[in-house]
C-alpha cells in the first residue's frame, strides 16, 4: 500500500515541509512579537495613570479651616489637561467614599492591593483605572485616575500593523527563496527527465552520469542498465530472426529450385501436374516463412537499436516496379509508376518490404485488362508512398480488418497468407507513418497511402551516376539509397 | 562459356549446376571458398555464383579478394539473408549482380546470360541478342542481317538497352546516357528517340513501355 506521502511529488512534498513549518514558526513569531511589545507598552500607561494618582495625593491638602475638608492645589489642574486622544479622568475621595474632587461618579475598583488596577466602562467608554490608597494631612483618601483606551488601542495597533506587515514581508521572502530553492534542486532531474524524453525511442546509448547529482546516479545507473539489457535482447532477438530467415532460406531454395527443374523435365503430364501442385505448395511455403519472419523483424521490439537512414522512396519505387514488371506483364497488367523526389527518415528494407506487399497484393486482386499504379513524393511536406489499383476493391466491410494478421478479404483472391498488409501495418507503425485505404480514383478499386512524417531537408545536390554503374549496369534491386534526379 | 558455381548447400548447389547447365553452360561446383579460389587459379571462368554464407570463409572475403587482384570477371551473389547492409556490401565489394534464396530458376538464368552477355560485350565489343547483332566499337547494328543506320542518340539508347538487356531501364538513366554537354533532353523528347529507335528495329527486338518508369528491351528468338 502506498500512502499519500509516498505518492506525493518531490517538489510537492518538499515546498510543503519547508514552507509550512516556515509559516507557522513566522506566525508565532509574529503573535510573541505583539504581546512582547504591547505588555511594556500598556505597564508604561498603567505607571503614568500611577503617577498622576500619586501626584494628586500630594497636591491634596486640608485648608486652613479645622476640619479637614480636602482640596486641590491650583496648580495640579493644568496637569490633568486631556490631551488630544485620551481622556482623563479623576476622583478624589475619603476611604469610606465621601467625594472631595473631580469627577463624582467615578468608579473606583476595590481590591486589597495598592495602587489597584481595572478595565471598567464610564460614560459609554471603556476606561482604565487606578484607584490609589493614601493618606493626606493624617486623613485616609482614595484618589482614583482613569483614561479612556483610545490611546493604548491606537498604540496597540499600530504595533500590530508593524510585526504583520514586517511578518508577512519576511515569509513572502522565504516562501519565494524556499521555492526557488527547491526548483533548483530539482533541476537536474528534470534535465534527466528532458534527455530521456528528447531521445528517440531505438536510442539506448547510456546516459551520462558524470553531470547527475549523486542522488539519481543510482537512478540512472539502473536506467543505462536497463538500455543495456534492451539493446542486447534485441540485437539476439534480430540475430535469432536473421540467423532463422537464412537457415529457412537455404533449404526451401533447393527444394523449390529442384521442383522447378524436374517439373519443367517431367514427361508425363499427369505427374507434370502433381509436381506443379507440390512446386506451388513450396512456394507458398517459403512465402509465408518469409512474410512471418519479415513481422516478426518489423515488430518494434525488434528494430529498438536498428539505425535510421534516409531512403529514398523514389528508388524503392523504381526497384519494386523493376521486381514486379515481368509478373504484371504475364498476368496482362499495366505496372506502371508515378515518381516524384521523395525521402524519409526509416529503415530502408522495412520500406521497401511493405511497397513489395502492397504492389504483390494489388497484383493478385487486380484482373488482366487493369492496371495498377505506384507513386511517391511530398504532399503538404509529408513524404508518402501510394499503390492504386484498378481491381476488385475491398468491400467497404473488411476495409478496418485488412490489416490484421492472417486475414482474408471475403472476396479474396489466390492463395495469399493473409500476413502482407499486416506486414505494411507494423513497417508503417515502425515509421510512425499513417495508413490509409480508400476506393481508387472513381470508386473503381483500391488505393492505400502510406504518409510519413517527417521530411529531411532536400540534398543539396543529387550526386550523378557513376559512369562505371552505368556501363556495367545496375543490379536490378537497387539497394544504395542514392537519391537521383527524375523527371516529373 | 564456364561457370562457377560457390554453393555449400548440396540442394541449392546441385540445382543452379542444372539450371545454368540447361541454359548451355558449363558449370563447375565447389563448396567452399578455398575450393574456389584453387579452382579459379587452375581454369579461366566467364561467371561465378558465389553464395555469401560459405561455411568458414563467407562469399564476401572471397569477393574481396577477387577484386583486389584486379579480376573483372562478373560476380552474381546468392544470399539467404535480405538485409540491404549485405546487398549494399556486395554490391560496393564490385558484385555485378545479386539473387535472394529462393531465386525463381528462370530468372537466376536469365541473370547469369545478361552477365555474362554484357561482360562478352565488353571484352570482345560484339553482342548478340536474338535477331539483334550489335558491334560496339565499330557502331553497327544488324536485324536479321540487315545493317540498320541509327542517328547518334538512336546508338546510345540502343547500347543502352542491350547492355541491360532483359532489365527496365529508366528514363533517366536514357536521359544521362544520351545528354551531351551542351543540350537539356526532355523525357518527351527520350520518348520520341525510343520510337524512333522501335520502328527502325522492327520485329528484331521488343521493347516495351513501362509508364512512368521507363523500357526494356527483350530478346527475341531469331
Amino acid at each position: 500500500m502506498k500512502g499519500l506521502a509516498d505518492t506525493m511529488a518531490i517538489r510537492r512534498r518538499l515546498l510543503l515541509t519547508l514552507f509550512l513549518p516556515a509559516v507557522l514558526v513566522l506566525a508565532g513569531g509574529t503573535v510573541a512579537d505583539y504581546f512582547a511589545t504591547v505588555r511594556p507598552m500598556d505597564q508604561a500607561y498603567d505607571d503614568a495613570l500611577v503617577d498622576t494618582a500619586v501626584a494628586i495625593a500630594a497636591h491634596t491638602k486640608k485648608s486652613t479651616g479645622g476640619d479637614p475638608e480636602l482640596a486641590l492645589s491650583q496648580d495640579l489642574r493644568t496637569i490633568l489637561r486631556p490631551d488630544a486622544r485620551s481622556q482623563t479622568f479623576f476622583r478624589v475621595g475619603l476611604a469610606d467614599g465621601t467625594f472631595i474632587a473631580g469627577d463624582e461618579d467615578l468608579p473606583t475598583p476595590s481590591s486589597a492591593s495598592n495602587p489597584s488596577l481595572a478595565e471598567t466602562t464610564y460614560r459609554g467608554e471603556r476606561i482604565r483605572v487606578v484607584a490609589f490608597k493614601t493618606f493626606a494631612d493624617g486623613e485616609r483618601i482614595t484618589v482614583t485616575t482613569a483614561e479612556t483606551m483610545a490611546q493604548r488601542d491606537e498604540a496597540r495597533h499600530r504595533a500590530l500593523l508593524t510585526s504583520v506587515v514586517t511578518d508577512a514581508v519576511v515569509i513572502g521572502i522565504i516562501a519565494a527563496l524556499i521555492w526557488l530553492s527547491v526548483r533548483w534542486s530539482l533541476d537536474p532531474l528534470r534535465d534527466v527527465e528532458e534527455e530521456i524524453k528528447r531521445r528517440s525511442a531505438r536510442d539506448l546509448t547510456p546516459l551520462d552520469l558524470a553531470r547527475a547529482p549523486e542522488e539519481i546516479r543510482g537512478l540512472i545507473a539502473t536506467l543505462n542498465r536497463l538500455f543495456t539489457t534492451v539493446g542486447e535482447h534485441a540485437g539476439k532477438q534480430r540475430q535469432f530472426l536473421d540467423n532463422a530467415a537464412h537457415q529457412l532460406r537455404t533449404p526451401l531454395a533447393g527444394i523449390q529450385a529442384q521442383l522447378e527443374l524436374m517439373t519443367a523435365d517431367e514427361p508425363t503430364p499427369e505427374r507434370q501436374a502433381r509436381l506443379r501442385r507440390v512446386l506451388d505448395a513450396a512456394r507458398r511455403l517459403s512465402h509465408t516463412a518469409q512474410q512471418l519472419l519479415m513481422l516478426a523483424r518489423a515488430d518494434e521490439s525488434a528494430n529498438v537499436a536498428t539505425e535510421l537512414v534516409d531512403v529514398d522512396l523514389a528508388s524503392i519505387v523504381e526497384s519494386t516496379i523493376s521486381d514486379h514488371v515481368m509478373q504484371a506483364e504475364a498476368a496482362g497488367i499495366d505496372l506502371g509508376a508515378s515518381i516524384a523526389n521523395a525521402s524519409t527518415r526509416g529503415i530502408d528494407w522495412l520500406i521497401a518490404e511493405a511497397l513489395r506487399n502492397l504492389v504483390a497484393n494489388a497484383l493478385t486482386h487486380t484482373p488482366a485488362g487493369g492496371s495498377v499504379t505506384v507513386s511517391c513524393g511530398v504532399w503538404e511536406g509529408a513524404p508518402f508512398l501510394e499503390v492504386t489499383d484498378t481491381g476488385s476493391g475491398i468491400p467497404d466491410a473488411d476495409r478496418d480488418r485488412v490489416f490484421g494478421r492472417f486475414f482474408r478479404g471475403s472476396n479474396a483472391r489466390g492463395t495469399g497468407s493473409g500476413l502482407g498488409l499486416a506486414i505494411v501495418k507494423e513497417v508503417a507503425a515502425a515509421h510512425g507513418a499513417s495508413l490509409s485505404i480508400d476506393r481508387g480514383p472513381g470508386g473503381i478499386g483500391t488505393t492505400v497511402h502510406m504518409v510519413f512524417a517527417y521530411e529531411r531537408p532536400a540534398a543539396a545536390e543529387a550526386p550523378p551516376t557513376p559512369a562505371a554503374s552505368a556501363a556495367v549496369g545496375e543490379p536490378s534491386i537497387s539497394t544504395a539509397p542514392v537519391p537521383r534526379p527524375l523527371p516529373r | 562459356m564456364r561457370v562457377l558455381v560457390v554453393e555449400d548447400d548440396a540442394l541449392v548447389g546441385d540445382a543452379v549446376k542444372r539450371a545454368i547447365e540447361e541454359a548451355g553452360f558449363a558449370v563447375d561446383l565447389v563448396g567452399t571458398a578455398d575450393l574456389a579460389r584453387t579452382a579459379l587459379r587452375a581454369e579461366p571462368f566467364d561467371l561465378v555464383v558465389l553464395d555469401i554464407g560459405l561455411p568458414r570463409e563467407s562469399g564476401l572475403r572471397l569477393l574481396q579478394g577477387l577484386r583486389s587482384r584486379g579480376e573483372k570477371l562478373p560476380v552474381l551473389m546468392l544470399t539467404a539473408r535480405d538485409a540491404l547492409s549485405d546487398r549494399v556490401t556486395a554490391l560496393d565489394l564490385g558484385a555485378d549482380d545479386y539473387l535472394t534464396k529462393p531465386f525463381h530458376v528462370p530468372e537466376l538464368v536469365a541473370r547469369c546470360r545478361a552477365l555474362i552477355r554484357r561482360s562478352h560485350a565488353v571484352s570482345t565489343s560484339h553482342v548478340t541478342l536474338g535477331a539483334l547483332s550489335i558491334d560496339l566499337s565499330h557502331r553497327e547494328v544488324t536485324a536479321n542481317g540487315n545493317r540498320l543506320a541509327l542517328t547518334e542518340r538512336e546508338w546510345a539508347i540502343l547500347e543502352c538497352f542491350v547492355l541491360n538487356a532483359g532489365r527496365l531501364v529508366s528514363k533517366t538513366r536514357l536521359m544521362s546516357a544520351v545528354a551531351d554537354a551542351d543540350d537539356a533532353l526532355t523525357p518527351n523528347a527520350i520518348e520520341q528517340y525510343v520510337s524512333r529507335l522501335r520502328s527502325k528495329l522492327g520485329d528484331a527486338a521488343d521493347i516495351r513501355a513501362v509508364r512512368g518508369m521507363g523500357y526494356r528491351l527483350d530478346e527475341r528468338p531469331s
